[in-house]
Order: structure tokens, then sequence, then C-alpha cells
């Protein structure tokens, strides 16, 4: 079976689930969005066909970095733009960009501000100056009403939504238990989950107490991690390294689950529907991996 | 009586009586004998008449058998009469009407003839005789006619022959005539003889190569070698031969199972030898390129397989020499290999070979490869074989399909070559470690490259194997090893390069070793490195027709290789020295995206490394 090029040099950066948790979304580095049906690969009469995309599109330029899903739409960034595409016309293997009617979406960007932006109108309402230089990621806590954000300048910063003023600045690289000085500073992954907070990237992965703004544990994982997540009471977290890590509130690494690409850029978890609960993964090859239950790789879908 | 003898006895007594009695019966003795005359002469008169009676009735009885005999016999005659069919039936005479049409009015006689129908028959048979002595006359006219014409004819032939000897000179002397304006007409004549002699196949492939050099290609000739008179031998009796052949052959088993034991082996070993035979002549097309290097292919036919082979041999104007790791390239056995993708050459194409190859114990054509050549696909159908079950392709046969793949096939094969040449000048300033680039090609590349190449080897399949995935190569591609290197660091960089180079990109596969071993397997950094000189050929190949993409790609290693290392952020382990690399390049931003990718793309001509 010859393998392209195309697919042996191929990325998965991202990943969304659709609103109602039967399809997956996947941006990779050609700038592509591929749709697979979850509900036809979890179905026990799979195929090798249906472990392909539904529907795949160039959406993009550059490689597409991040996507996320609304109740009815699919953003997606990629160098310098934002798209969005309607799930229901996606579903219908059709793809038309459209304008949203939601609430407002926050970006950061490249240029070391953060944009908040008026779905239903498209017009940035504001914007959040502080990083000295650009913002890997953002997570939001809905019951304060605040904006955490990570940068390459190693600083987690915590903003007030409502009146857009910076609350707080965490540099986590000048802590010494969690600082890693032989990968750098940046922060490449945050997580929040009420008041826990998870961050990582140069520095190793770490669990931070939001009201006492200290460490409470990190986590001795070797490479660097890009996405962290809370499940239930896991914390799970993938980045360099062929494994997706499970890991304790504690600080232990409870397990490390074998998968296909060698390293791994995005995890998903699809917790909107019950059927198709899966979490899946994607990284520096052309294939995502299926985790049915948690503990092992169920099968792969490829692009 | 009585009465005598009565008296005779009382006789004695009365002798008158005696005397009276004897008088008495002496007249009664002659009244008894003219009674008894009287009689028989009755009898002989009443004989006398039926006698006659008789005879008149004989006579008349001989009378009626003879008019009887001579009614019958003039039955039969009548009967003979009858039944006699005359041949004048027989004769197919014209109809009436045309009769009366078209005799003369002596012949057809109307008046006599329209009521008595004999007279008509001889008239018609008149007409007809008078009719086929005229056609006599004709005929004996024609005769004539035909043999003046004859000897015509003969006295023209004489005359013609006798030029014979005269035009044949003028032919010779007008040799250096045809060579001064190169219109070899004599040598083309001869090749037409001696292609007369070809089997169909070679034929067609000599037809549609000499008209493809004719009409587009003026560097291709054609040529036929080989043994004409064994050709003609064997057209000459192809049956007779054969059946010959077979006796022959049954003959001479028969004489060795009598002398001696031939050994089986011995026996299938002649049987595979007559099996591979090949035809007597084979065809020689040469391929000049504009540097006066040759591509030369000999076909050949075997003819009881009914397949083309090809073998091939470059004679280059300049010697190659020097490069260790080309000496695959120009090697003859691989040098045509996959023209077309998956044409190996290994198997033949002919599907009905299979059952020949089973009665002789052959399992694997590809043992007779070496010998016979390579029985590519695209050879078959140059000569208008066409085997291939495919049933939705069009279905050429003979000149059509040889016609519809020459010019394609002839630009392949030309291209092979360059290509071959370029890579073997390629390689052997590559073992010198420099890296041949072209000016055309000098934008892809910034104007400083420090990292340099040290090494370049061929590898073999089984050392490669571990190395890649196996959906990507095969045992028909060739391996290379190139080592880069900068200070401390060493890239070591496998590369495997596909027959169907250019077309087909050759690949790449990093491994560092630079502070511990990362591979492209490994590191995202080496895998962003291997897609930047794997993938993108358009960029890459240069200017037509892309001989340039393996030296390209190497100097673009080169340039990542740079990058690489001097993007890397300040690693000691708790050391604050100098870099050992500086940062000479200029770069937006080292880092891009979760995998932290660095920016392996040259913009020109601001000459600044961006991510793609």
């Amino acid at each position: 079976m010859f393998i392209s090029l195309q697919l042996l040099h191929m990325s998965v950066f991202s990943q969304s689930f659709s609103p109602c948790g039967r399809f997956l979304a996947a941006g990779n580095n050609y700038g592509e969005i591929a749709v697979f049906s979850l509900s036809a690969a979890l179905s026990p009469d799979a195929s090798e066909a249906s472990q392909k995309p539904i529907l795949n599109f160039t959406a993009h330029d550059g490689p597409v970095f991040s996507l996320l899903s609304t109740d009815t739409h699919l953003l997606s960034a990629g160098n310098g733009e934002i798209s969005a595409w309607s799930w229901a016309e996606l579903i219908k293997k059709v793809r038309i960009s459209c304008s949203v009617n939601d609430n407002s979406l926050i970006v950061g960007g490249g240029d070391n501000n953060i944009h908040i932006m008026d779905m239903e109108t498209g017009i940035f309402k504001s914007v959040l100056k502080g990083h000295t230089d650009y913002i890997h990621c953002l997570c939001f806590k809905e019951r304060e009403e605040e904006i955490l954000s990570g940068g390459e300048d190693g600083a987690v910063r915590i903003w007030d939504a409502r009146t857009n003023r910076p609350v707080h600045c965490i540099e986590v690289f000048k802590y010494e238990e969690c600082a890693r000085p032989q990968f750098g500073k940046w922060i490449s992954c945050l997580a929040t989950d009420s008041d826990w907070m998870l961050c990582g990237g140069g520095p190793s992965l770490s669990l931070w107490h939001l009201r006492s703004m200290s460490p409470t544990s990190v986590f001795p994982l070797p490479g660097c991690q890009r996405e962290a997540v809370f499940y239930q009471d896991l914390i799970m977290s993938v980045g360099e390294g062929p494994h997706v890590s499970h890991c304790l509130h504690g600080g232990t690494v409870k397990a490390q689950i074998p998968c296909t690409p060698s390293s791994l850029n995005t995890l998903a978890l699809n917790l909107k529907n019950s059927e198709h609960r899966v979490m899946t993964v994607g990284g520096s090859s052309h294939q995502i991996d299926v985790f049915t239950n948690f503990s092992y790789r169920a099968f792969s879908l490829s692009f | 009586m009585f009465h005598f003898y009565h008296v005779s006895k009382t006789g004695s007594e009365r002798v008158n009586d005696a005397d009276i009695c004897f008088i008495q019966c002496s007249v009664h003795f002659i009244t008894l004998k003219k009674l008894n005359r009287l009689a028989h002469m009755r009898l002989k008169k009443g004989r006398d008449q039926t006698h006659e009676a008789k005879q008149r009735v004989d006579v008349l009885h001989l009378q009626l058998q003879n008019l009887l005999y001579e009614v019958m016999h003039l039955q039969k005659e009548i009967s003979k009469c009858l039944e006699f069919k005359s041949q004048h039936e027989e004769i197919e005479l014209v109809s009436e009407e045309e009769f009366f049409q078209e005799a003369p009015a002596e012949i057809s006689r109307p008046h006599v003839t329209r009521d008595d129908n004999h007279q008509l028959t001889l008239a018609r048979l008149d007409w007809e005789l008078e009719q086929r002595k005229r056609l006599a006359e004709q005929y004996k006219m024609s005769l004539a006619r035909k043999e003046k014409i004859q000897k015509a004819i003969e006295q023209k032939r004489e005359y013609l022959s006798s030029l014979q000897p005269g035009l044949q000179n003028i032919m010779q002397a007008s040799l250096p005539v045809q060579e001064y304006l190169s219109m070899p007409f004599e040598q083309m004549q001869k090749q037409a003889e001696v292609a007369r002699h070809l089997p169909p196949p070679l034929y067609v492939l000599l037809v549609q190569a000499a008209a493809y050099g004719q009409a587009c290609d003026k560097t291709l000739s054609v040529n036929i070698s080989g043994d004409v008179d064994e050709a003609k031998a064997l057209s000459r009796r192809p049956e007779d031969s054969q059946e010959d052949e077979s006796d022959s052959d049954a003959e001479e088993e028969q004489q060795n199972t009598k002398r001696r034991r031939a050994t089986v082996g011995v026996q299938l070993e002649d049987k595979r030898k007559a099996m591979l035979r090949r035809h007597p002549l084979s065809l020689c097309v040469d391929l000049k390129c504009k540097d006066g290097s040759v591509l030369h292919l000999f076909f050949y036919y075997l003819m009881n397989l009914n397949i083309l082979t090809v073998k091939t041999k470059v004679s280059t104007a300049t010697d190659l020499s020097g490069a260790v790791s080309a000496g695959e390239l120009l090697n003859s056995e691989s040098l045509l290999n996959c023209l077309y993708a998956s044409d190996h050459g290994k198997e033949t194409p002919n599907p009905a070979n299979r059952y020949q190859f089973d009665k002789v114990g052959i399992t694997t054509f590809a043992d007779y490869v070496s010998d016979l050549g390579h029985p590519y696909v695209w050879v078959q159908k140059l000569g208008g074989l066409q085997f291939s079950s495919d049933g939705a392709q069009v279905c050429l046969r003979g000149s059509a399909l040889s016609a519809s793949h020459m010019e394609k096939t002839m630009k392949l094969l030309r291209g092979r070559l360059q290509a071959r040449l370029a890579l073997h000048k390629q390689f052997s300033s590559l073992e010198h470690s420099i890296i041949p680039v072209s000016s055309e090609c000098q934008h892809l590349f910034p104007a400083k490259v420090v990292s340099g190449l040290t090494r370049w080897t061929m590898m073999s399949y089984q050392e490669f194997t571990h190395v890649l995935k196996a959906g990507l190569v095969c045992e028909t591609d060739l391996f290379f090893m190139a080592v880069v290197e900068r200070g401390t660091a060493r890239l070591l960089a496998a590369v495997v390069l596909n027959p169907r180079y250019p077309e087909v990109m050759p690949l790449f596969s990093l491994s560092l070793h630079w502070k511990g071993e990362r591979s492209g397997r490994t590191e995202d950094n080496l895998r962003a490195m291997e897609s930047e000189v794997n993938v993108f050929r358009a960029e890459l190949q240069g200017p037509r027709p892309g001989l340039q993409l393996l030296t390209n790609q190497i100097q673009r290693l080169c340039v990542c290789l740079d990058v690489y290392l001097e993007t890397e952020s300040q690693v000691c382990d708790g050391s604050e020295g100098p870099r050992e690399f500086p940062r000479e390049k200029m770069c937006l931003r080292t880092a891009r995206g979760p995998s932290r990718l660095k920016p392996f793309k040259y913009n020109h001509p601001q000459g600044f490394f961006s991510h793609r």
C-alpha cells in the first residue's frame, strides 16, 4: 500500500466535536479540515471506509491551529483569519462559510493581545493587552467570568471578562519546582476547573490552586505538554512522546497509554453525547486515535 | 379255320371234302391276304393323308411362328426407337423465340418449322451448329492473337533484363552522391529487403520507429542486425519445418533411447532451449542525445513465446568514471526498470507462456532475463502485441497500438538516459563533497550555507528496510546515505531513489546525532525538515526537465540543518557558555505552533526564514 508523501508528513493540530457529538472535525498542517462520522466509526459494522473522513476541504492557507465548536458553527483559525462553518451544512457534506449569531468569541492572537469579538456583528469589542509575546492558549472560567491566557513569554494572565482588566499574572517559570530552563519558559496548555488550574509547556505540567496562586503538584512528565484537560478526577495530558498520560491530582502519573503518532498535539473529549463518549488524540501523523475506553486505543481514523 | 381243322379232323373220312375245303381254304387265304393288303393299303393311305395334313399344319405353324417372331422383333425395335435419347436433346438450344429472331431465314425456314416440330428441331440444331462453327473460328483467332502478344511480351522482358546490369552500374556509381546528399536510398532498400523476413512484431516496431524517427526525431535511427539466411530458412518452410522437426524429434528420441539413455535433464534442457529460441534477426534502435551519448536498444523476438525483449547499452561521449556510488545507475540490467510504473520486466507479460513453461519446467522467467533481455510491457506495446487483460482499454492492435505508444516511450527513454547521466555527474561531484547547484536554482537558497555534505555512499535494500515503512520503498529502488555535518552535529540522511527519477521524488529519512540521537520518527522538527525536503517538488525541481531535483534537495537539507542548529534554544545543562552555533539567519519567529516548529522556509529575495 503506497502512502502518499502528503499523508506521511501530515500533522493534526486541532480537533473539535460537533454540538450533537456525532461528528469530529480535525484540522491539519496543510490547512485542511476533515469531518469524520463518529457514529459510523463506532458502529459494530464499521469498516475501513468508515474511518475515512466524510468531508475533507481546504479551509486556510496555513495550518489550522485551532478549532472550536459553538452550538451551530465550527470556527477554525488559520494564518491570520478565522472562518466559521455551519455544522448543519458540514454534516450534509457541503461547506459554506457564513456568519454566526452567538455570544462573544475570545481570540488570542499572534500580536500579543487578546481580542474579544462579538459574534453576531463580527466587530471586535475589546482588546486585552498585557502579554509581551504571542499567546498560545486561552481558557474561560464560567463561574467567575474570568479569562486565563498563557503565552510565549511564560506568563499566565488572568483577566476579568466584565471589566476587561487584568487581575493576576503568574510567571510560571519563576517557580523553582516547575521551571525547566532546558525547554524554555513558554506556556502551551491551560485548563481550568473552578478553583484549579493546569498549566504546562516549557515548564513541567503543574496543578495550581487559584485562590492561593501557588502550585500544589508538579507532574514528572518528560516532554513538553501541549494540551491537558480535567476529566472526572483525572488529569489527561498529551505532548511530546507517543502516549496519553493519565495523572492524579496528587502529582503521580497513573498511566501512559501508547498511541500511533510520535508526538501529540491535541486531545478532545466528547462529553456532549453519551452514546459516543470517546477521547480522540491527534498529532504528528495522518491518523487520529480514538479511545472508547480511555485506557487503551480502540482504532484510528485517518485523513 | 376251325372248320378246316374240324374238317381235317374229321377229314380223313371225306377226302373230297378236304379238297373242297382246301380250295375253300385257299380262297379264303387269298381273300384274307387281299383283305390284309387292302387293310395295309388303306392304312398307308390314311397315314399319308395324315402326314400331308400334318405337314400343311406344320408349315402354317412355322409361318405363324415366324410372324410372331417378327412381331416381337418389331415391337422391340419400336420400343428401342421410342426410348432412344438423341444426343441432340442434351445440347442446350436457344429458346424458340430467340431462334426465330436470330437465325437467318434459310436455316430457320419458319414456314416449314412452325408447323412441324421435327423440322423445327432440325432447324434449331442447324442453327446451333452454325453458331458453334462461328465461335470456334473466333477462338482460333483469339489464340493466334494471344500468341502474338506473348511473343511481344517476351521480347520486351528480354530488353528490360538487358537493362539490369546497366542500372546496377548506375546505382553503384551513385552511392557517393547519395552519401553526399544524405539520402541513403540504397541502404533503405537493402533494409526493406531484409525487413521482409522479420517476424511481424519486429516489423511493426521497425516501421513505426523509422516513421517516428523521420517525422519527429532526427536523432533516432533503426537498424536490422542478425542472420538473414537463417531467417529466410525459417520463413520458407514454416509448416514443413515444424512437421519435420517433430518427426525428426521423434526419430531422434527413439534413436536416443535405443543407443543410450539420454538423461531427462538434458532432454528437458534442450526443450527449454527450443522454447526460448530467439528469431535470428534483431532490431537495433539508437537514441542520440545532445551531449553525444547514445542509448542503444536491442530488440529480440522470442518465437515460441511470442514476446519481445530488449537489451540496452549506453555509450557516452566522455568517459564516465570516478563515481563509485553511481555504479548502478547505468547498469544495463536495471537502466530501463520501471520506465512506466511497476513495469519491472522480470516476468513474461504473455499469460499463455505460463502453460508452456510448465511443460518444460521453467519456474521463473527471471532466470533467463539476463540472457534473453527484459520483456517490458512497453516493448510489447511498441511491437503491437497486446496482452493486457484490461478490457476497459480501447483494444488497439498492431500498428495502431505501436504508434500510440511510440512517442511517449521514446521521450521517456530519452528522459531516463539524460536523468541517469545527469545523476552520474552529480554523484561524482557529491562524492567530492560538493553539492552542484546550478545558477538557475541559486535563488532557492541563502547565500551562505555553513553545513556541508561530507559523505555520499550507496546502501543496500536490507539496510534500508528498518528505516522507512515498507509501503514506500521496494527492491527496485536505489538507496544512498548522505552525511551532512556542521561542528559537532551530524545529520544522517537515507535517500531512496526511485528508478523513475525525476518523475518520482527521492525520499529522505533523517536522523540527527547531536547531543543525543533524534530521528524524524520521534522529533517533530526533524519531521518538519523531512517534509520540507520531500514534499515541495514544484519549488525544488528547478528548470525543466527537473534534473536538479536531488541536488536541490540536498542543498535545502543543509540549509534546514543550519536553521535547526541556530535556532535551538540555549540548552546547556545549566552552563551559560557561548553558543556553538551563533544565530546568523534572520527568522521572524523561532517557534510556532504546539509542536514548536522551526522556520524552515526560505524567502527570496528578502532572505529571511519563516514558517509555511
